[in-house]
Parts: C-alpha cells; structure tokens; sequence
C-alpha cells in the first residue's frame, strides 16, 4: 500500500472534499501538532509522522511557522482500486501562519473524528500563540508538552505548572519528565535496600547538574512528593521534621540531559554522574554506606518513542502530577 | 536519623521512590545458581535473560551469577561463552562494554558433578564469597537446568552442603525446577519427596516458560478485566474449547529423552493444561500467587478422570513421517538421532477432556499438541454456541460459530470472529475477524518468558509457578493415557507426514463429535 499525497487550498471544504474520495479507514485517535518554531518544524514533524505510521489515527499539523506556503496537504492511502479496507492514519498539513484562533478551531472540529480522543501536540514557543493555544484546549483529551524541548530555561517549565493549576482536568504529559525515567530508577535503585530506606529521610543536600532546568526542576520536585518535603525558597525545600535540605542546580552540557546527581545524607554521599559514554551513568556511594563504582545503563529512549508512550498511556499520572506541583513551588 | 519508610503488607519496606517507576520492588540482593551452566538453555535463554535484566535495572545492586556444570571452566573461560551466548541470542544484540565488563565482574564458574558433594562445598565458598564480596546477603536462587535425571541429586547435595533453606541463617533460599517435573505419577511425587525434605513450597519454583508469556497472563486480564466477557464463559454460551501446541520443529537434540516421554508428558501435561487452567478458573478473590492457584488447582480437580477404557474414544496419538517443512525436506520421526528405529512414542497428542462444574458442564476441551506439523501455533479458540434462530443470509451464506482466539506465540494477540453483512443489497452474512495484535496494539516487544519469570522468582512472587498440587493432579489427569497407549502398539505409526495436519485418529476424535480442528 502506498500513501498519496495532494496539495490543497486551506479551504476546509477543500480538504474535506480531499479526504472523502479516500478509502475507508479506522482511526483510533486524533494527533493534533501546533508548530510555530521554524527552527524545530523538521524535527517535530519527523516525530510526528513515525507515530502516525504506526498506530492508526488522524494527524493534523497545525503550521504556524510560515514556511508553508499558503496550502493544506492531504495525505491519504493511495486511492487503490484493490484496497478495499484499511487500517492506517491520514494526515493534514495545514498552513496556519497568521490565520485566526476561530478558524484553526474550525479545522480541528471540521477534520478530527469526534469518536476518537484528540490528543494536542502543542510545541509552541511564542507568547502570541497563546489565544489559539487556549482556543484548542477544550477539544484536548491530552496535552504533549516539552518542557525541555526548545530552551534551556526554566520559563516553559512555569507556564506548564501555571496550566496544570488552571487545567487539572486535562491529561498532561512532559517529555522532559518522561525523559528522566531512567535517572529516577537510578535513584530508586540506591534505596532499595531495606536497610537503606532510613537514608531516604535524612538527605541534606541534593545537587543536580543538567543541560535545561526543567530536569532539575523535575527530578527535584519528584523527590520532595514521594519523601514529604516543602520547597521554603528556590534553593531549599524542609522535611517532615523540619530539616533544610538545600538545593543546587547547575546548567551544564547537552540540553534535555541530566549530567549528575548527587544525594548527601547525613551519614553517606549518593552520587551518580554520565561517563565519557554518554549512555552509561557511574553510580556510587561514599561515607558510612560506601559502595563500589557500578555502571548503570541509561537507555536512549527517542522522542518518538516518548512520544508513543505518551499517547498510549491513559488518564492521570499523579507521581507526575505530585513532582510537577512541588517543581511549582520551588520556581514560586 | 528519622526513618518513615513504610512497611508493605508483606513485612517487606517499601521504597517510596519506587511507585510509578518500571518495577515496584527491585529484589533483594541475592546469588542465582544455574546448575547445567554449559548447556544450551543457559546460552540461549537464561544468561541473555540476566543481561537484559541488568540492562533494565531490574536486578539488585548486589548480585551474583554462579554457573555450575560438569564442564571444566575458568570464570574467566565461563564469562567468555555467556558474552559470545549473550552476542548471539540476547533481544538487546551484543553486550558491550563498560557495561559488559562491570556485569562479568559479578559472574563466576564452579566446575563439578551433581552427585558431589565436595563440589558443593567449593559452591558454599564461592557463595560465601559473593556474600562478602558482593554482598549478596546471602540469598540464594537455585536454578535446576539440568536434565532431571539429577534434579533429586543436586537437592541432596545442597542438603548435605548446607546450601538448603535450613542451614542458611542469613538469607533465603529458592529453587527453580525446569519441566518436567517427573516423567509420570509415580516419578513426580518421588521427586518432591525428595525436594520438600529440603524445601517448603513456599521456596520452590516449579517452572513452565509458557506462563511468563505475556498472552498467557493476558487470559486474565481479558477475562477478569473487561466486563462483556464473563457472563458468556460458561457452559451456557460456549460449545467447545480447543486449545493447541502446534510446532513445526522435531526433537532435534532431545531424541533420547523424548522417545520416553512424548508429546503428552512434554507438553499437554504441563504447559496445555495451565492453559486449560487460566482459561477455566473462577475468578480468584486476589491476585496474589495462592489465591490464583488456588482456583486453578480448583479446575484440575474438577477435571473429569479419563476412564481407561475410554481412551481409545477420547484421545487421539500419532507419530511422523518424513515430510517436508517450509518446503524443506524433514527426516520421520524413526530416524531422528538417539530414537528407536520401531518406536512406539507419540510426537501427536489430541485429548477431550470434560470439567464436571457448574460453569463447565459438557463443554468438551479439545486438548492437542504434536511436532513436525504445518506451522508453529499454540493458541486457545473459544467457540461459541450456534446462533438458536437463523434470521439473515440466503440459503447459501454460512453462519459461522463465533470464535475467540487467544494467540499464544508466534503471533501474540487476541482474534474475534463475528458474522457481517457483505456490503451490497442482498442480506448476504459472511464471518469476518477483528484482530488485536500485541505488537502493534502496544507499540512494545513482549520481554521473552524467562526474564519475566526469573525476577519474579528473585523477588519471591510465585503466581507465574506451578504449585505442586496442579502438577500432581494433572499427572493424575492423563496418567491413564499413557499408560494404556505404553500397553499398546499403534500398528499405524507412523501416521502422519511432517508438515501436515496432524494425524487422521485426531480428525475422527472431532468428528465423533460433530466438530472439527481449526486448521493449524
């Protein structure tokens, strides 16, 4: 089976008339993607088009970069006479560029199969997409965020904590927290030990190293939900029984990637950091727990595959919801 | 130093930063001990299976890995042949360094015999030796991969070297015993005579690789996680039951032990009847291990006994022939390596069997399993009564049975077929299938059975196990088939050709009853 593409007006008629003269085909959900960074537009509709390859759904691009000229493309099962049924996903690539937040809306309530969750994309950068950003909103089942995705900064991190405040009912996923599993089975993995678990609750200082904030931010706020603490500044959080535990983070290396972490009990020190393979990470123990070196794999997980993940986990996740609120309250 | 961890229901603490992460509880620290080292179940399934455990961080930080075999290894000679086994059956492809080399740090090689028990010994110390230097705590996994002949062997040696659950003051110990576990009745409860004078059952892991697959351990959550399907599961809505364990393979290495077992021991045994287990067990109070064996030993008991008389009318067996397989030409069965040029041993085994309970009642399970056949299946078809009133379809149309299919391997999915109207404007009604397939459904590879099973046995859930009540009564379930089959020769073996369907005597079991097999 091969794909047929076509070049049309943005005229909703146009491409609905398009998408008509197609074979039927089944979708399981719609893939709305909000582009308005140029520099980024390759690189998301890249990941965009794996995932529609592989599960079947309806993918509309919302191109806001202005690099599109003007048109809507249709991407569609060829049109083979032999084909009677399909399973597979349909694309629109729609030039958004200066168009109103009424009509983009038109587009995604005039396309989208209302039988299927609506899952938003939205790698929006600039502060005037924020009417269509919040135009969309409504018709959202769940919203793919980066928080890591375009900047090093902590600001996209703030609006998001501000969103989740004023949209708690809309399913959020973060590729940036999905991004630190692997360094949060790492941490896990030092406490594991049952004899150990006492460590948990008498951290005094916690430093992270990484490419962009929200990772710090993130790894910081999953730590103080799960063991109880209180953010008391940007630097700080308090413990169940009152404890300071200070909070250092350093903007070092690739963006999107932490690079060390480190742990200080009061007895022991927990240190993991990125070897000269960028996908190993060396983990060891120094003071009254003092452990050997020990490698410990850190798993290149593509964005297409955090992607996938994204849409194909359903409803809430409160350890994330939980890290994300107590990241809120140390950025204030 | 405050300490707030909270304890689990268990008495095991809970790390609190594992909740929402890839594994709930990462096991304790611990040695695993693969006696069989150097065979080929440890190059292909089990050391890959420790790696990519590793690589998923499912292991403890402390851990041991201490082949044991025959074989006169060095570690270093032993570290060597897992890296090559890693390199050319891992799911993951080659292990590479640094990660390699800090995994081969924990592996370490005992040469020695079973029945030895100086060699246990040099195993305490180097398990002593891992506790101190690794700090494995001294918890201890037994991993049985040997033939059985030297299962009861090697548990009298750990015994006598005070490898057993009693003598270890500092840790817990398990086994793991591969299938079989006996080659009948009489030879399965002699050997858990001999394993629980050194184990509880609490401590050992009876192992059947089909249970760690994830379509298996989907039947429940089909069945116990959606609610359109259990008020059909009985007798009421289903006419039959046929579960099946096609491969396309022969004995290939296994012609000795194989000619004295067959295809009943080696397979409907152990691994069809968990199935028929799973998919006829009431719905357990929990999902802890005892509560979902409980009701799957409740299903074997209810197992109607196979009256001996009666076998000629309820089983079916065959042997093959040569044949072609993917258009290759196969040997028969006869002149396979290390089996008797005039032997008697099925490769094909078709079993009814009836489960006398309220759900089940005359609801025949269609049970088969045989080598050298068209393709490599195993699967469970739920088909489902006959509509009671024809409404639609013209005189010609068929109105198939619904059908459910639990794909097992090599598909791994779930199959429904249903009757539709063919587009157009006559009433026609043809079957059509809606198909969920795991691969693409999840976008995931299912992780093979042995990584699955050997966490679990590390971290000391048994529910993918067999306990030794099921494995006893189904022993007592079919023991009257073999025995009768072993008192008479089938002057028609062999009956079938590789590549086929399977035999004619199995087709006639069916046929008696007005069904057919679903085509392999």
């Amino acid at each position: 089976m091969s794909l047929e593409s076509s070049t049309v007006s943005t005229s909703l008629d146009a491409i609905r008339g398009e998408l008509a003269g197609t074979k039927l085909s089944t979708s399981t959900f719609n893939f709305v993607v909000w582009i308005d960074d140029p520099a980024r537009r390759d690189w998301v509709l890249d990941r965009a088009g794996m995932l529609g390859e592989k599960h079947p759904s309806f993918t509309l691009v919302l191109d806001h970069t202005g690099v599109r000229s003007g048109d809507a493309t249709v991407t569609t099962l060829a049109k083979d006479a032999e084909t009677v049924y399909s399973v597979r996903g349909e694309r629109v690539d729609i030039d958004v560029s200066g168009t109103d937040p009424d009509r983009v809306v038109g587009y995604v309530v005039g396309l989208c199969d209302a039988g299927v969750p609506t899952i938003l994309w939205w790698t929006g950068m600039r502060e005037e997409s924020r009417t269509i950003f919040e135009a969309l909103l409504p018709f959202a089942k769940t919203l793919l965020f980066d928080s890591s995705g375009g900047s090093r900064d902590e600001e996209a991190m703030r609006k998001l904590v501000a969103f989740h405040a004023a949209h708690p009912e809309v399913e959020l996923r973060d590729l940036a927290w999905m991004r630190l599993r692997p360094w949060q089975d790492m941490i896990a993995n030092f406490f594991d030990d049952p004899n150990l678990l006492g460590e948990l609750f008498s951290i005094r200082r916690l430093q992270i190293s990484s490419g962009s904030d929200s990772e710090a931010f993130y790894l910081a706020g999953w730590l103080a939900s799960r063991l109880g603490w209180s953010a008391s500044g940007r630097g700080a959080f308090a413990d169940r029984d009152g404890h300071t535990i200070s909070f250092t983070r350093t903007r070092v290396g690739d963006i999107r990637r932490v690079q060390s972490v480190c742990l200080d009990s009061e007895t022991s020190w927990y240190h993991g950091e990125v070897t000269d393979d960028a996908g190993v990470v060396r983990i060891w123990v120094e003071g009254t727990h003092a452990r050997e070196p020990r490698l410990f794999p850190l798993p290149a997980i593509d964005n297409a595959s955090l992607l996938e993940r994204a849409v194909l986990e359903t409803g809430a996740d409160d350890v994330f919801e939980t890290a994300l609120c107590s990241a809120g309250t140390l950025l204030g | 130093m405050t300490t707030s961890a909270a304890p689990a229901g268990d008495g095991v603490a809970v790390n609190p930063l594992r909740k929402g992460l890839s594994v709930n509880r990462i096991p304790d620290p611990c040695n695993i001990v693969f006696f069989g080292a150097s065979g080929d179940l440890t190059k292909r399934m089990l050391m890959p299976a420790m790696w990519n455990l590793r690589l998923g961080d499912i292991l403890p930080a402390n851990y041991g890995i201490v082949g044991f075999s025959r074989t006169q290894f060095s570690d270093n000679d032993f570290r060597a042949e897992m890296k090559k086994a890693i390199d050319q059956f891992s799911r993951t492809g080659p292990a590479k360094d640094p990660l390699w080399s800090d995994f081969a740090k924990h592996i370490s090689y005992v040469p020695g015999d079973f029945d030895d028990v100086n060699c246990f010994h040099k195993l305490r110390e180097a398990l002593e030796q891992n506790d101190r230097e690794l700090g494995t705590g001294g918890n201890r996994l037994f991993y049985l991969s040997t033939p059985p002949s030297v299962f009861t062997s090697i548990i009298d040696q750990l015994d006598k070297a005070g490898l057993g659950p009693r003598d270890n003051k500092t840790g817990w110990s398990r086994v793991i015993i591969e299938k079989p576990f006996g080659t009948d009745l009489d030879s399965a409860r002699a050997l858990q005579a001999e394993v629980s004078k050194v184990f509880e059952e609490k401590h050992v892991y009876r192992i059947d690789h089909y249970l760690g697959k994830e379509p298996v351990q989907d039947i429940m959550a089909l069945r116990f996680a959606n609610v359109i399907f259990e008020p059909i599961w009985n007798r009421r809505y289903i006419d039959s039951i046929q579960i099946t364990a096609a491969e396309t393979v022969g004995v290939e290495r296994r012609g000795g032990y194989y000619d004295n077992a067959g295809a009943l021991r080696d397979m409907i045994q152990n691994h069809v009847m968990n199935l028929l287990a799973l998919v006829a067990m009431e719905p357990p109070v929990a999902s802890d291990a005892d509560s979902i064996r409980d009701e799957k030993f409740k299903v074997l008991r209810a197992v109607r006994p196979i009256d001996r008389i009666r076998v000629s009318l309820d089983t079916a067996r065959g042997q093959y022939d040569e044949g072609a397989i993917a258009g290759q030409p196969v040997p028969g069965y006869r002149a396979e390596p290390d089996v008797r040029s005039d032997s008697n041993t099925e490769t094909y085994a078709a079993v009814k069997i009836l489960v006398d309970n309220w759900r089940w009642a005359d609801v025949p399970f269609y049970l088969r399993s045989g080598k050298r056949l068209a393709h490599k299946t195993s699967e469970i078809a739920i088909r489902f009564k006959s509509l009671p009133h024809r409404l639609f379809g013209d005189d010609g149309d068929a109105l198939d049975n619904n059908v459910l299919v639990m794909k097992i391997q090599p598909e791994e999915g779930i199959s429904l077929r249903f009757n539709a109207k063919v587009p157009g404007p006559r009433m026609h009604i043809r079957a059509v299938s809606m198909d969920f397939n795991y691969g693409t459904g999840f976008g995931v590879v299912s992780a093979p059975a042995y990584e699955r099973l050997i966490g679990d046995a590390m971290r000391g859930d048994a529910t993918l196990f067999t306990r030794w009540d099921a494995v006893e009564t189904a022993w007592e379930i079919v023991m009257p088939v073999p025995d009768r089959w072993l008192d008479t020769i089938d002057e028609s073996f062999p009956n079938y050709s590789a590549g086929s369907q399977g035999p004619p005597s199995a087709d006639r079991l069916l046929a008696m009853d007005g069904r057919e097999w679903r085509r392999i």
